[in-house]
């Protein structure tokens, strides 16, 4: 009865004490009625949000489809959606559906229109995201026989999640905000119960007061929620440097702190460059003239790993490999040269079928690629299978290593979602292969805190993890600083040398190509112009192109850093 | 019988305490109120109804008509609800209540989303077209405005020319003021201008805050205003206004119309409607024996 009492004189007297204003607010902070009006508050939004969220999904999807129609009418959906007022869609959805049949209770016709709304929004979101993570890694995850599936959830949502968190936290408060709309079509939310209460006591000010509060709780606790999670995410963070203070919102020294972090992490950058522990002192390699003729030998008499032959493609009319033959043999190694538009990276990429090719006939270890025993073309699937199948491992020039994931994950990764391999198992066989390339001591750093040879070496781990029959390696150093070239070279020349793995490498490094290489093959306009044993085309040249082209590269010489 | 209009006005603050210990009081009367002897019959005949919960959308931003309860707003409370509950009981239904704006109750009404509307709307022939009236109570407006009457209004006339008018979107007072540009123009003096927002609560609002002259609405709502801000509000003139209040129901409905215009007849016999005015406060000679409305 007091409080009773209490509301009366408010009602009947109303005063202009601040004392009397500030009990009244208070009164109202903590009033049921308005209370029990944050529950349909978050109902309608959490309808909006989660329908928002699974249509956005599809939408998105169908604008990434390969199917122009697909993506057309979730263009159209999207100009509809977001070209019109929320306020309408809710009017709609509460008042017009029931004409065709469609009787929504209120709360769920709120959150269909706010779903209707948000969907256009997250879609946007996500398609973003997706397209925001590097295409390079797409291809080497591609490279690697990751189907579209594995791709996407092991590759391309963990790191596009990532990068939306933010602009989802954004979208949770707009929803939020957005959902006092839901008042016009009779939901008995928080802004509705509001000018209710103010209307039947007049007290206007003192609740919008307290609801204005109420509402600032909400959306602060999504942006706790919204920060917590990028804490969670955040990948530094499993270097324990990272602190959950970083987030604060006074801090400003988030992008020193996440140089000095990364400084911290990566000792071996500023090491000196020669790194004894990593890679074990071997002869120098410097195979003599018989011992070249030897091996040839024994290459002649081997089975052919990979025969391309009569292989055109061109892009819109230009052509990039003009009717291109090349036999490479078990444990032979080719490097590619040629200048640049040469064909080259063409060739390797349709070689993994990265690619495909207009005409010719592509064949790894016997098997015709890209056609199935039917001879029907294949999908995306099927030729990210048959990839892992063939074996064929590819190194790119920009390393591509999959950004969210340590050195080690990197190689153990692909073993488990593409090979089925066991974790441990995987483990071990990535443990062996860092070991191999000097990084056993780099396992559980992530790629942007490794320098570029050392990213290069994880790369080259990882393609190297399946057992590939074939290793390509698209200019494998071009991107490397001068003096992180050698490492990546040594690593290259114990494959080709020690294991007798079957590598195709374009390189711009003639004299690399002169100690590894078997053979050598000039490419110019999509074909080979010349090829042979490497020390003899490069020594004594017979192509006038192949000529001028080396005595170029001879002149640059003094920038290539190759020991 | 005109005479008597603003008795209720002139009680100040204990109107609003009487109205809310008089709610408080009665409602077990009410309870205990014997449901009128042809109801009865008129369940007979109307049976269709009986036992079902119907739904009424209200707008409720009109204390003492409809609105939340203050002390339990869980509820509403008002003569709109005390009616409708009479009526249903009348029947043998029961009523829950759907809040929206004040233009939404007959797009409500439209769409299937309620059932009845009984919220102080006026019945007029535009509005029959969207539903069918039974009406119920005559119309007096108020012409509230800032204390001391700085602008001079007085009335629905030429007093207006130049002034701000707030209003609810949808309220009959709205083309009225309208119609008044072309003679305001004539007089040589500027049109009014009308701020059109959701309910009273804002209106209110925009003459407190200086936005709005005058805010024109049922004499009543004008005289809770003027309760809860004594020393900044004051009521200019009473005006009468060509229209009835009516109850909305289905155009597709003329059973459901019938029924409720034959409860509606059984109530005022007992008196209840009568006794209900008393209890909120309003003019008796607001009472009006039913009439029905419709588009044709």
């Amino acid at each position: 009865m007091i409080a009773v009492g209490t509301a009366l004189r408010a009602f009947a007297h109303p005063t202009h004490l601040p004392g009397r204003h500030m009990s009244l607010f208070l009164h109202y902070l903590s009033m049921p009625y308005l209370l029990q009006g944050i529950e349909l508050t978050l109902q309608v939004t959490a309808l909006g949000l989660v329908g928002g969220l699974i249509l956005g999904l599809i939408l998105a999807a169908m604008q990434l489809s390969r199917f122009w129609l697909l993506a057309a009418i979730a263009r159209g959906y999207t100009v509809i959606f977001r070209g019109t007022p929320l306020i309408l869609q809710m009017v709609f959805a509460y008042d017009a559906l029931p004409h065709i049949g469609i009787k929504l209770p209120a709360v769920l016709a709120a959150g269909l229109a706010l779903a209707c709304n948000e969907a256009p929004f997250i879609a946007e979101m996500l398609r973003s995201g997706v397209l925001g993570v590097d295409r390079g890694q797409l291809l080497a995850g591609q490279a690697l026989g990751m189907t579209p599936a594995i791709l996407m959830r092991r590759i391309i949502a963990p790191q596009a999640i990532r990068t939306m968190i933010p602009a989802f936290g954004n979208e949770a408060v707009s929803a939020l905000k957005n959902s006092s709309l839901a008042s016009v079509i009779a939901v008995q939310e928080l802004t509705l119960r509001s000018t209710q209460l103010a209307s039947s006591t007049f007290d206007f000010f003192s609740i919008f007061f307290a609801s204005g509060l109420l509402y600032l709780v909400l959306t602060g606790a999504i942006s706790v929620i919204q920060l917590a999670l990028e804490w969670l995410l955040d990948l530094d963070r499993t270097t324990k440097q990272r602190k959950l203070a970083d987030y604060l919102p006074w801090r400003r020294v988030d992008l020193a702190t996440k140089l000095e972090l990364a400084a911290k992490t990566s000792p071996a950058i500023e090491a000196a460059p020669p790194e004894p522990a990593e890679l074990k002192e071997t002869p120098p390699l410097a195979l003599s003239i018989e011992d070249r003729a030897r091996r040839a030998a024994t290459i002649a008499r081997n089975n052919i790993a990979v025969e391309v032959k009569h292989l055109r493609k061109a892009y819109d009319g230009n052509k990039v490999l003009d009717g291109l033959d090349l036999t490479v043999r078990i444990g032979e190694v080719i490097a590619l040269l040629g200048p640049s538009g040469s064909g080259k990276s063409t060739l390797l990429r349709c070689i993994n079928h990265l690619e495909n090719w207009d005409s010719g006939e592509i064949r790894v270890g016997g098997r015709k690629l890209g056609f199935d025993e039917a001879g029907r073309k294949l999908t995306p699937r099927a030729i990210a299978n048959e990839r892992a199948n063939v074996g064929v491992g590819m190194v790119f020039q920009q390393f591509n290593l999959f950004g969210h994931l340590t050195a080690k994950e990197n190689v153990a990764g692909p073993l488990r979602w593409v090979h089925g391999m066991g974790r441990f198992e995987a483990e071990r066989r990535a443990a062996e292969l860092l070991d191999r390339v000097g990084l056993s001591h780099r396992a559980d750093a992530l790629p942007r805190h490794l320098s570029g040879g050392q990213q290069q070496r994880v790369a080259i781990a990882r393609a190297l993890a399946p057992n590939p029959s074939v290793l390509l390696l698209d200019e494998p150093t071009s991107a490397l600083d001068p003096e992180l070239v050698g490492e990546v070279l040594e690593v290259i020349r114990r494959l080709a040398i020690d294991d007798g793995l079957t590598m195709i490498i374009s390189t711009h490094q003639i004299r690399f190509a002169d100690e590894v290489a078997d053979r050598v093959a000039f490419l110019n306009g999509g074909v080979i112009l010349e090829q042979g044993p490497a020390h003899e085309v490069l020594t004594n040249p017979r192509h006038p192109l192949t000529a001028r082209f080396l005595s170029v590269m001879e002149a640059e010489r003094p920038k290539d850093a190759v020991a | 019988m005109q005479t008597r209009l603003f008795t209720g006005a002139r009680r100040a603050w204990l109107a609003a305490l009487g109205a809310i210990i008089a709610a408080t009081l009665l409602a077990p009367v009410d309870a205990s109120a014997a449901t009128p002897a042809g109801c009865a019959a008129l369940k007979e005949k109307y049976p269709d109804w009986k036992g079902k919960t119907l739904v009424n959308a209200i707008n409720p931003h009109t204390p003492g008509y409809e609105s939340i309860d203050p002390k339990d707003p869980s509820k509403y409370v008002g003569f709109d609800i005390d009616l409708g509950e009479a009526i249903g009981d009348c029947l043998g239904f029961k009523l829950t209540y759907k809040a929206v704006t004040f233009a939404a109750l007959l797009t409500t009404l439209a769409s299937g989303q309620a059932d009845i509307v009984i919220s102080d709307i006026y019945a007029t022939k535009e509005r029959a077209k969207a539903a069918d009236f039974i009406t119920y109570s005559k119309v007096f407006d108020g012409v509230l405005v800032a204390k001391g009457n700085p602008k001079g209004i007085n009335g629905i006339n030429l007093s207006l020319c130049g002034a701000a008018a707030a209003e609810n979107t949808g309220y009959v007072e709205v083309p009225l003021i309208q119609d008044l540009a072309p003679k305001c123009k004539e007089a040589g003096k500027p049109e009014p201008t009308i701020q059109l927002y959701d309910n009273n609560a804002n209106c209110i609002q925009a003459i407190l805050a200086g936005r709005a002259d005058t805010y024109i609405n049922d004499v009543n709502t004008v005289d809770q205003a003027v309760k809860a801000y004594p020393d900044k509000l004051e009521k200019a003139i009473a005006v009468t206004i060509p229209y009835s209040v009516g109850i909305a129901v289905p155009k597709d409905k003329p059973k459901f119309r019938d029924a409720v215009m034959a409860a509606l007849i059984e109530v005022q016999k007992e008196g209840i409607h009568q006794e209900l005015l008393k209890k909120w406060q309003l003019d008796p000679a607001n009472f009006k024996e039913p009439d029905i409305l419709t588009a044709d």
